[in-house]
């Protein structure tokens, strides 16, 4: 190899690894950009003063604080029992839309099929005026639904559930509905074949291939609801909070740490959720549905 | 009612929609056979099974098992069971659960199920692999699984919905040997939907050809093969001539005209053809024989003799495919063995005497 052979050689190895480092450094850029906020967030929750730009030293006082706040509490209890009852009634909801969808041809399908879609396009503020309004004219209005939840009272208005269970319903349909198209049917009519019923069928079979699908539905509804504000702002009438509905009001008065506190919480629920979620879906793909007694 | 056939069908049309699936069917299956139905794809071999079966219901007709009609009776309560052609196990048992499942299903208490399954897992070889899933096996165990699966309830009728499709050859080979006799161990009667002619030659005691949703025949292996009933079926199975032709007379014995004014017999002209219509006259390639004129021997009445030149040959092993032009351009393949290996072999362009005899050659209609 001559030497200006060896030079040219060096310059494209060169240019190579320069393309290299400008690349590696654009992804660093735009995953600062994205999680950055959230990372100030969570260290401020941690800050020993009330600023949440200047940074003092380390303490937990803030999440002291945060359970010490009767308002937070009630808050985080009230969005609990609205996450899990909107969940368990959209689960079942939602997935029974799937099963009527994906097996039964009925009048009106494919108007029923397009509007399953409409809470996931539809921007959350129309939705919520759109409900707001139906509970009004419906007389439904913000009556509470007075109960015992873990011993700890609560009044959550039945509207806030309604509306819940609304938007949650089309996500786990979805979510069952692409679980069931995958699956094959021949597994059903072999379990036919062997002597059973549409019921037997049903229970020993295709719950069991669906389970992943509506497990991951349920999380994904479970965490939509904990993190909802804007639909659960308009419908709930005045003196309910949920936590995103409470963190509002605080901020409203200024920004604390102790609202860094409540969303770091927050976000790890919410994390937490949807990675569950994602293992159960996953877990289904291959083909592995998940084993439950009956 | 011991005299029934084990399955029959009246008069079974299935329509989906516009389309045909199955036109007018009526078969009866005799117990204890083992009866395949045989076509391409698209033929309503496998809407028939499924009719059996409970999972598609007849548009009109009835399917009758022991001499019982079926009526819309749901497939949990037919006393058949299916092998699926991608074997449809449960991925979320083990194989234990798999075959016993139907045995649960009605009601056989645990101990019975046990025993009956380590039965039905012994008689696949599979002695050993109840606690695997389905995914932890190679394809032929699985099958035998989807065998045992469904042998384990006694059912009247197996039904098998091209069972072996998913094998490689080898397997495939070696599991028609051992499914043919398994059949005559356990003396169910089987239906077994199949594309694969040969397959369908060398496991049924009767084969139904289908095609369009019309049964074309309903034979013995070595007729279906010997004895085609018309067209369709002569070129379905195995290879053949069809030698255009024009019938001279009806008989006995059957003559008719080919390659301009040859007259030759034949052993059996197809019902619906007259005196003076075009027809083919159907023979398997390795019936015939290729002379040189000064090999002739003495021509018996059921020798037919036409005068041809070689046009091509191609070695395949066992045999050479001779192709041989006739005077107006017709053209026939005679398959000669490779055994004369001294013999001098034709050139092309050569002239030859093509001989066979009467009793392999049909008239079939055009």
């Amino acid at each position: 190899m001559n030497d200006a052979n060896r030079s040219h050689d060096r310059l494209a190895r060169w240019r190579a690894s320069l393309g290299g480092w400008i690349l590696s450094g654009y992804g660093v850029l735009a995953y600062l950009f994205l999680y950055l906020p959230i990372v100030i967030l969570v260290v401020f929750s941690f800050n020993d003063s009330r600023s949440t730009s200047q940074w003092q030293g380390f303490t937990v006082d803030w999440y002291y604080a945060m359970f010490d706040d009767r308002q937070i509490i009630l808050s985080l209890w009230n969005s609990f029992f609205l996450a899990v009852v909107s969940t368990i009634i959209a689960t079942v909801l939602g997935t029974l839309i799937a099963l009527g969808l994906e097996r039964y041809s009925f009048r009106g399908k494919t108007a029923v099929d397009s509007m399953l879609y409409l809470p996931v396009i539809i921007p959350d503020i129309a939705m919520a005026i759109m409900l707001l309004i139906f509970f009004n004219l419906s007389g439904i209005g913000f009556q509470p639904w007075k109960v015992q939840f873990f011993g700890v009272k609560l009044a959550v208005p039945y509207s806030v559930i309604i509306a819940h269970v609304a938007f949650n319903i089309s996500f786990v349909a979805i979510v069952v509905r692409a679980r069931l198209a995958q699956m094959d049917r021949t597994l059903e009519e072999a379990a036919q074949d062997l002597y059973a019923n549409s019921w037997r069928t049903f229970r020993r079979i295709t719950l069991p291939m669906l389970m992943p699908g509506i497990i991951g539905g349920a999380l994904l509804a479970f965490t939509l609801s904990l993190d909802d504000f804007v639909i659960t702002f308009f419908t709930s009438g005045a003196g309910f909070n949920t936590l995103p509905v409470r963190v509002f009001g605080m901020i409203k008065k200024g920004v604390t740490p102790k609202i860094n506190a409540v969303s770091t919480l927050m976000l790890v629920v919410s994390l937490s959720l949807v990675f569950l979620s994602i293992i159960m879906r996953r877990r289904g793909g291959d083909d592995e549905p998940i084993q439950f007694g009956f | 009612m011991a005299n029934a056939f084990a399955v029959e069908l009246r008069n079974v049309v299935k329509r989906f929609g516009d389309v045909t699936a199955v036109n007018n069917v009526s078969l009866q299956i005799r117990q204890g056979e083992f009866f395949s139905l045989l076509g391409p794809s698209g033929c309503g071999k496998t809407t028939t099974l499924r009719m059996i079966a409970g999972f598609e219901m007849p548009t009109s007709g009835e399917i009758y098992i022991d001499g019982e009609p079926l009526g819309y009776m749901p497939p949990n309560k037919r006393p058949v069971n299916t092998v699926f052609q991608h074997y449809a196990l449960f991925p979320h048992m083990t194989v234990e659960q798999n075959v016993g499942f139907g045995l649960e299903m009605q009601g056989v208490d645990k101990a019975e199920i046990r025993r009956r399954v380590g039965e039905a897992l012994e008689m696949v070889k599979l002695s050993g692999m109840e606690k695997r899933r389905p995914k932890q096996l190679s394809g032929g165990q699985q099958q035998r699984v989807a065998l045992a699966r469904a042998l384990v309830n006694r059912p009247k009728v197996l039904l098998l919905d091209e069972p072996l499709g998913a094998l490689d050859l080898k397997l495939r080979k070696a599991m028609q040997m051992e499914l043919k006799a398994l059949q005559e161990e356990v003396g169910i009667t089987f239906i077994y939907v199949t594309h694969d002619q040969e397959e369908a030659l060398t496991m049924s005691d009767r084969i139904a050809v289908m095609d369009e949703g019309v049964v074309h025949q309903v034979d013995e292996p070595e007729n279906i093969y010997e004895r085609p009933a018309d067209r369709f079926v002569a070129d379905f199975i195995g290879e053949t001539n069809f030698i255009p032709a024009r019938v001279v007379q009806l008989g006995p014995p059957v003559v008719v005209e080919i390659a301009g004014r040859v007259r030759v017999p034949a052993a059996w002209a197809e019902q619906g053809l007259s005196e003076g219509d075009q027809a083919l006259l159907s023979i398997r390639p390795e019936k015939i024989n290729l002379y040189e004129e000064r090999e002739l021997g003495e021509a018996g009445p059921t020798t037919a003799r036409v005068e041809g030149r070689i046009q091509q040959m191609v070695y395949v092993g066992t045999d050479t495919r001779h192709t041989v032009r006739l005077a107006d351009g017709s053209v026939l393949v005679a398959r000669l063995q490779n055994i004369h290996t001294e013999e001098e072999p034709w050139t092309v362009g050569e002239r030859t005497i093509v001989e066979w005899d009467a009793a392999h050659a049909r008239v079939l209609r055009v």
